[in-house]
């Protein structure tokens, strides 16, 4: 590791997810090789192209929070990132030092990639509906805007801003630091992550709360995948549709939930005698700046940015021990990532184990990039890595190990976290044992 | 703190609002004291309760791209849209050789919030789901005959990403790629950003900026719902006057300001002319809204640049025209500068509140003043506020006197960043 900039370590974690609201019950239930899949239940799903997601069930917040008004008109990404910071935060053992005044709050920042409130569809598109007159395809506005101000929800509306999550955070934990949101869709949560590292790394900060919170299971979230044809439609096996680096893999399944971890400066987590689970090591963002639709063929964005996250860590490919995958169950991704790990490790490729939790998690968008890092840190900690489930149909293009539908124990010292998104936005993440 | 002394200059700026084109437009009409703000006339507002807006008028992105280039622009929604014209135009007056530039080194970090759909693109589907009965919907008839009316890439014009993406894609900008999404405050929270990645040297060559158009029917109704906004009707180019004891509230624009910045050591190499340095960031969290955490962006952003608050020739307020935000961005600049009382200016009575793109407009403007040497005064304001403690420069423009320059900005839920500029020298 390279001097000059300070270690960054992991002090605090917390999960909301559709395998479970912790970080215990997620990774034990992958493990078990669980799938967390299902009907759409939050709407009508039954006629779209597809039907299932995976959703976070049975979601109660007073598990965690004695007076849950607070939260009561935020929107679900919020919530689920509340609950999670709310794990995250105690378990670092910080909440007490907040309250009793003995952590500088003012070195404490906020930094996720956390997603937009869920729109009010069904007022929205009636009052569209109302206004529009299809013979003509005009749309009068002042019937459209009078009928929008009276059905919408003012409080709903302002929770659906970008920058809500973040603030709600910060005003509830008290924490005065930078604040930020990033939103660059899959990879949101893990680019905050990233950027969290080196607001500490440099000296901006000494903890950051980062992570990422999202719910795209709406009927416009839906309607806007499923256009792109991006949703596996495999209606009738809902279970197996999400199938990454299989040849049968027809799309990713969409999923929600939070991961959010506490993110401290080594010396002030071991001067207050903190529990550490891991150390960040390394990151690095690139873009395809190919297409908004498609990653480039042949990895260029993805390649430099593995490559880039190794060299910030300070290792070789032979240092990676499980690299968790951005394994959408997508054709292009699964592909395309395995042509970039190839490309980065050569002849280690096929010896470095690389799952997907996206095979029974689903995929949580601007939030998989957080619980991904987390399943890491336990990959690390419990000496056992996740598998991908689902891998029936070897792909010629896709000929690395998958830990194929069973875990498996493994010693791990340095793991590799990828998130790709939609539009070109590549982060790769580097997390390590914590070595003293 | 930072280990590498790498310094951050702005070579190339664009300013696209209701009175500019370029920045040298924006500077001329806010000298001026020329208000963009008018009654709206990209749609009919008569079933709102806000008429007027610093709206862009006659705006065609086609008069920015390349022919080639055309076609993708039906993938953009206007604040994309807005985000790559203006990208287009720093480059050109960046005078950026790309073909000379280290593409894996050319970053795009951008603010942006909620682009709202268009309807009509909707209209359709909505048509043949709705029922009788408010606000319900049919979401059998949706799944069935809805989604296959709606355009097949409809989601991606409007992800808040597609500013910064499809300025990479433009440009081959293969370096860091952000999209910053704190609302008013994202533009100056990417100029930070920057600053740290250059810091950590993953890149030289930056496009910095935010954008953001709020007006359209959609947006308007949300919005309406829930900003302090001021319905004034008449005189409406006095409709925006932070600070003063006569102000109404918010009044919204759209824009986009993208700057090129540059590690120093790049664009010397290159011979590129230099408008200001980016001297120092700082950001926090305003709990209790008392100027707080305004103070401390502040705060940071001078220790950073290594400037004395002495130095500060004046800061470049954020200005809401608010009643409340004004006070406190007023004390937090107050808490910050003590006794010295630091002249005080703002920009919004011209362009209307550009929401995301408002930090990077701004500071376009601030640069400006720097580079010309001349400061407009805040246009419009007559009387300060007694609870806005702020020294606010009125009447004619003023001549730069320091070397320094601090623009604020700030969320209405308090997440505030505070930028220094530094005059270039040479």
């Amino acid at each position: 590791m390279s001097s000059g900039k300070r270690r960054v370590v992991i002090t605090g974690m917390g999960a909301v997810t559709p395998l479970g609201h912790s970080v215990d019950t997620m990774f034990q239930a992958q493990l078990e090789g669980r799938s967390g899949v299902g009907p759409i239940s939050r709407f009508d799903a039954r006629t779209f192209p597809t039907t299932f997601a995976a959703e976070v069930k049975s979601f109660n917040l007073g598990v965690w929070f004695k007076d849950t008004g607070p939260w009561r008109n935020c929107g679900v990404n919020s919530q689920f990132a509340a609950g999670a910071a709310h794990q995250a935060l105690e378990s670092s053992g910080l909440v007490g030092l907040i309250s009793s005044g003995k952590v500088r709050t003012d070195r404490f920042g906020i930094y996720l990639g956390s997603g937009e409130g869920i729109q009010d569809f069904n007022n929205l598109m009636w009052e569209t509906a109302q206004a529009y007159d299809p013979s003509s395809r005009s749309l009068n506005y002042p019937v459209f805007c009078r009928g929008a101000r009276e059905s919408f929800h003012a409080e709903a509306e302002e929770e659906q801003e970008l920058h809500s999550t973040a603030y709600h955070l910060a005003s509830h934990f008290g924490l005065e630091g930078p604040n930020y949101n990033c939103l660059t869709a899959c990879a949101a949560s893990a680019q905050a992550l990233g950027e969290a590292l080196d607001l500490i790394r440099y000296g901006d900060a000494d903890m950051v709360l980062a992570g990422g919170a999202h719910s795209m299971i709406h009927p416009f979230g839906v309607t806007g995948f499923n256009l792109l044809t991006a949703l596996s439609t495999n209606n009738a096996n809902p279970q197996g549709a999400s199938r990454p680096f299989d040849r049968e893999r027809d799309g990713f399944v969409l999923a929600e939930g939070a991961g959010m971890l506490v993110l401290e400066e080594l010396e002030h987590a071991r001067s207050r005698g903190a529990k550490i689970h891991a150390e960040l090591t390394g990151y690095f963002s690139t873009a395809d700046a190919f297409r908004v639709t498609d990653s480039h063929p042949e990895g260029r964005g993805a390649i430099a940015c593995i490559a880039g996250a190794l060299q910030d860590a300070g290792l070789n490919p032979q240092d990676i021990g499980y690299i968790n995958a951005h394994g959408t169950s997508t054709q292009v991704n699964d592909r395309v990532e395995s042509l970039a790990i190839k490309h980065v490790f050569g002849e280690n490729a096929k010896m470095v184990p690389c799952s997907s939790i996206k095979s029974m998690m689903g995929h949580l968008i601007a939030a998989a990039g957080a619980v991904e890092l987390i399943t890491c840190v336990e990959a690390m900690r419990l000496g056992v890595l996740p598998p991908t489930m689902n891998y029936e149909n070897p792909d010629p293009e896709c000929d690395l190990d998958y830990v194929p539908n069973q875990a498996r124990n493994a010693t791990v010292d340095h793991c590799l976290s990828n998130s790709f998104g939609f539009g070109g936005q590549n982060t790769s993440l580097v997390v390590s044992r914590f070595a003293g | 703190m930072a280990p590498s002394k790498r310094r951050a200059v702005i070579t190339g700026a664009g300013a696209i609002s209701a009175v500019s084109d370029t920045p040298g437009d924006l500077w001329q009409a806010w000298r001026d004291g020329r208000s963009g703000i008018k009654p709206i006339s990209l749609f009919d507002t008569s079933g709102l309760p806000v008429k007027i807006a610093g709206e862009i008028t006659d705006f065609d992105a086609k008069n920015y791209i390349d022919k080639k280039d055309r076609k993708q622009l039906r993938m953009m929604a206007r604040t994309i849209q807005l985000a790559v014209a203006c990208s287009q135009k720093t480059l050109e007056h960046s005078k950026i050789d790309k073909a000379k530039l280290d593409k894996t080194r050319f970053g795009v970090i951008f603010g942006a919030s909620l682009i709202a759909s268009e309807l009509p693109e909707l209209a359709d589907a909505a048509h043949k789901s709705a029922t009788r009965v408010r606000g319900q919907m049919n979401l059998g008839t949706w799944g069935r005959e809805g989604i296959a009316v709606i355009q097949p890439l409809w989601m991606l014009r409007y992800l808040p990403n597609m500013l910064a993406c499809q300025v990479s894609i433009l440009h081959d900008a293969q370096g860091p790629n952000n999209s910053i999404t704190q609302d008013d405050v994202a533009g100056l929270l990417a100029v930070g950003e920057t600053l740290r990645i250059m810091r950590r040297n993953h890149g030289d060559f930056f496009l910095v900026g935010g954008g953001d158009s709020r007006i359209n029917p959609l947006s308007l109704s949300r919005q309406s719902l829930f900003l302090p906004l001021a319905r004034r009707s008449e005189d409406v180019h006095l409709a925006c006057r932070p600070f003063d004891v006569s102000r109404e509230g918010l009044v919204l624009g759209e824009g986009c300001g993208v700057l090129a910045i540059e590690d120093l050591g790049h664009a010397q190499a290159r011979g590129a002319s230099i408008i200001a340095e980016v001297a120092g960031f700082g950001s926090a969290f305003d709990r209790r809204r008392d100027g707080d955490g305004m103070a401390r962006a502040i705060t940071t952003a001078l220790a950073q640049s290594g400037a004395p608050a002495s130095e500060v020739d004046h800061v470049n307020a954020c200005g809401y025209g608010t009643p409340c935000e004004d006070i406190l961005e007023s004390h937090g600049i107050q808490l910050a500068f003590g006794d010295f009382k630091v002249p005080v200016t703002t920009l919004k009575a011209c362009t209307g509140h550009t929401g995301a793109g408002s930090g990077t407009l701004e500071l376009i403007a601030a640069a400006e003043c720097l580079a010309r040497g001349e400061v407009p005064a805040a246009p419009h304001h007559r009387q300060t506020d007694p609870k806005c403690p702020v020294n606010v420069i009125t009447g004619s423009p003023r001549k730069l006197q320091k070397p320094y320059v601090v623009k604020t900005g700030f969320t209405r839920e308090g997440q505030c960043a505070a930028v220094v500029l530094r005059r270039w020298d040479g």
